[in-house]
C-alpha cells in the first residue's frame, strides 16, 4: 500500500511542483535585468550581451548539463528540482540532506530517506536565504567589521565540514571509502597538473563526475560479488 | 543618477526580492509534500522535526561562508543583486566570473574600474543568462534520470540504496580529495607563496575535521550520549577552524 501511495501519489506531485516552479523560476530569475530595462532604461547591447554569453557558456556550459547528471544520484528527483533552483549544492543542499537522513536514522536510496532528504533540504534553503537577507540588509559596512581573524578562519569552514563528513558516511563502508580517497586524490592531483586540460572546463566538473560515478560502479561490483558468494 | 544609487535603490531591492521570495516558496511547496508523504510511510512527527534541526544546524556553518563571499558581490553589483544571486541558482566563483564577463565585453574590469550604467546591465544580464541554463536542464531532466536509475537497477531496492550511500561517498571523497591534493600539485608547480600556504592550511582543516569528527563519533557511539552524537558535527567544525586558524 505504502509504495503505492509513493509511486502513484507521491512522486507524480513532485514532479508537477517541480516542473512547474523550475521552468517559473527561470522566467522570474530575469525580474531584476526587467526593472533595469523599465524603470532605468538600460538595457545592454545585443552584440555585447552575446560575446559575453558566449565567453560565459564556454566556461559553464558543460556544468549546465554534467553537474545535475553528477548530483542525481545523490539527491534525486525533488534534490533536484530544488538544489539547482536555489544553488549551494556541494557546499549546503548535500549535506544537510545527509545529515538530516542520519538524524532520523533512515537510509539513503529509499522512500523514506528520500522524503527526509527533501525536507532538510526545503530547511537548509530557508536558513540559507534567512542568513543572506540578514548579511545583504545589514550591508558591507556590518559586515566588513567582522575581524580578520575571523574572516581568515571561515576559509577553513568547508574543508573541515566536507572531512568530517566523509568520516561520518564513510565509517559505514570503511573499505569503500578508504579505495575513494585514494581514486579521488589521483584524479584530482592528475587533474591539478593539468592532464586534462584537453577537456574544456574539466577542473570544474570532471572530479566530482569521476567520483560519483566510480564510487556507484565500485559499490554496484562490491554488491554484486556479495551476492554471488551468498 | 550615480550607478551604484540605481543599484542599491528601491526598485531593484524588490525586483530582487522577487526571485528571492519564489525560491522560498518552491521550498516550502516541496517541504509539504514530503512532510505529508512522510506521515503516510510511517515516518513519525519527532523523526521529521530532528531532521529538520539537524539539517537547519548543519546550514548555519556553510550560510555564513556563503554571506562572506557575497562582500565581494556587494560592492561590484550593489546589495539586491548580489543577495538574490546568492539565494538563486548560485555559488559565489560562477556569480563573480559571469559579472566579469558581462562588464568586461563592454570594457569595465569589474573590481578596479568605475562601473557604469550600461557594464550593470551586462552583469545583471549575463550573470542571470549563464545561470539558467542549470535550471532549465535540471527541471527537464529530474523524472527521467529517475526513470533511468530505475530502469538501471531493475526496481531492487537494495541496489538504489548502494548507488545512493556510494554517490555520497564520491561526493565528499571528491570535495576531501580536492582539498588534500591541492598543496602537493601547487608544490610541484612552484605557486606563490601565501596560495601554497592556504592550500596547506585548507589540507590541514580537512584532516583535523576528519579526525576529530572519528573521535567524536565514536566516544558518542561507545558511551550513547545523546547530545554528543547531535552536537558532534558543530564541535568538529569548530575544533578544526580554530586550531587552523591558530597554527
Amino acid at each position: 500500500m505504502n509504495g503505492d501511495f509513493y509511486k502513484d501519489e507521491y512522486t507524480p506531485q513532485i514532479n508537477k511542483i517541480g516542473k512547474i516552479t523550475g521552468y517559473l523560476g527561470v522566467l522570474v530569475a530575469f525580474t531584476p535585468a526587467v526593472i533595469l530595462a523599465v524603470v532605468y532604461g538600460i538595457i545592454p547591447k545585443p552584440a555585447a550581451l552575446l560575446t559575453a554569453f558566449i565567453s560565459g557558456s564556454s566556461a559553464f556550459g558543460v556544468l549546465w548539463f554534467v553537474e545535475p547528471i553528477s548530483y542525481f544520484p545523490v539527491v534525486g528527483p525533488a534534490g533536484t528540482y530544488m538544489a539547482f533552483l536555489s544553488g549551494n549544492i556541494s557546499n549546503m543542499r548535500i549535506p544537510c540532506a545527509s545529515m538530516a537522513q542520519v538524524a532520523a536514522e533512515v537510509e539513503p536510496g529509499t522512500e523514506k530517506g528520500s522524503i527526509i532528504a527533501t525536507l532538510g533540504m526545503a530547511v537548509s534553503i530557508i536558513i540559507n536565504v534567512s542568513v543572506l537577507t540578514i548579511g545583504a540588509i545589514l550591508g558591507t559596512s556590518v559586515l566588513a567589521m567582522l575581524p580578520d581573524t575571523i574572516k581568515v578562519a571561515l576559509n577553513y569552514l568547508l574543508p573541515a565540514l566536507f572531512g568530517a563528513l566523509l568520516v561520518q558516511f564513510g565509517v559505514k563502508m570503511i573499505k569503500h571509502s578508504a579505495i575513494m580517497v585514494v581514486v579521488a586524490f589521483i584524479l584530482y592531483f592528475a587533474i591539478g597538473m593539468g592532464v586534462f586540460n584537453w577537456l574544456p572546463g574539466a577542473s570544474n566538473w570532471l572530479g566530482t563526475l569521476g567520483c560519483v560515478f566510480i564510487s556507484i560502479a565500485v559499490g554496484i561490483s562490491t554488491l554484486s560479488n556479495a551476492r554471488k558468494q551468498a | 543618477m550615480d550607478v551604484m544609487q540605481i543599484a542599491n535603490g528601491l526598485p531593484m531591492w524588490i525586483a530582487c526580492g522577487i526571485p528571492v521570495v519564489f525560491v522560498v516558496i518552491q521550498a516550502v511547496l516541496f517541504a509539504r509534500g514530503a512532510y505529508r508523504a512522510g506521515r503516510k510511510v510511517g515516518l513519525t512527527d519527532d523523526k521529521m522535526k530532528k531532521a529538520m534541526k539537524s539539517s537547519a544546524v548543519t546550514s548555519i556553518g556553510p550560510s555564513i561562508v556563503v554571506l562572506s563571499g557575497m562582500l565581494s558581490l556587494l560592492v561590484t553589483v550593489g546589495g539586491p543583486v548580489g543577495w538574490m544571486r546568492l539565494s538563486m541558482i548560485g555559488s559565489v566563483m560562477f556569480e563573480s566570473i559571469a559579472a566579469g564577463l558581462g562588464t568586461s565585453a563592454v570594457g569595465v574590469t569589474l573590481g578596479t574600474d568605475v562601473m557604469t550604467e550600461e557594464a550593470l546591465g551586462m552583469a545583471v544580464w549575463t550573470m542571470i543568462l549563464c545561470s539558467v541554463g542549470w535550471v532549465l536542464f535540471a527541471t527537464f531532466s529530474a523524472n527521467k534520470m529517475e526513470k533511468i536509475e530505475h530502469r538501471l537497477s531493475k526496481g531492487n531496492a537494495g541496489t538504489l540504496t548502494t548507488i545512493a550511500s556510494a554517490a555520497i561517498i564520491g561526493v565528499f571523497s571528491a570535495m576531501v580529495a580536492s582539498h588534500i591534493s591541492k598543496p602537493f600539485y601547487s608544490m610541484i608547480q612552484k605557486a606563490d607563496a601565501p596560495a601554497q600556504t592556504s592550500a596547506w592550511h585548507n589540507m590541514l582543516a580537512c584532516i583535523l575535521g576528519a579526525v576529530i569528527m572519528f573521535v567524536l563519533s565514536n566516544v558518542a557511539n561507545k558511551k550513547n550520549i545523546g547530545w554528543l552524537k547531535e552536537w558532534s558535527l558543530t564541535i568538529t567544525i569548530l575544533g578544526a577552524m580554530i586550531i587552523t586558524a591558530l597554527v
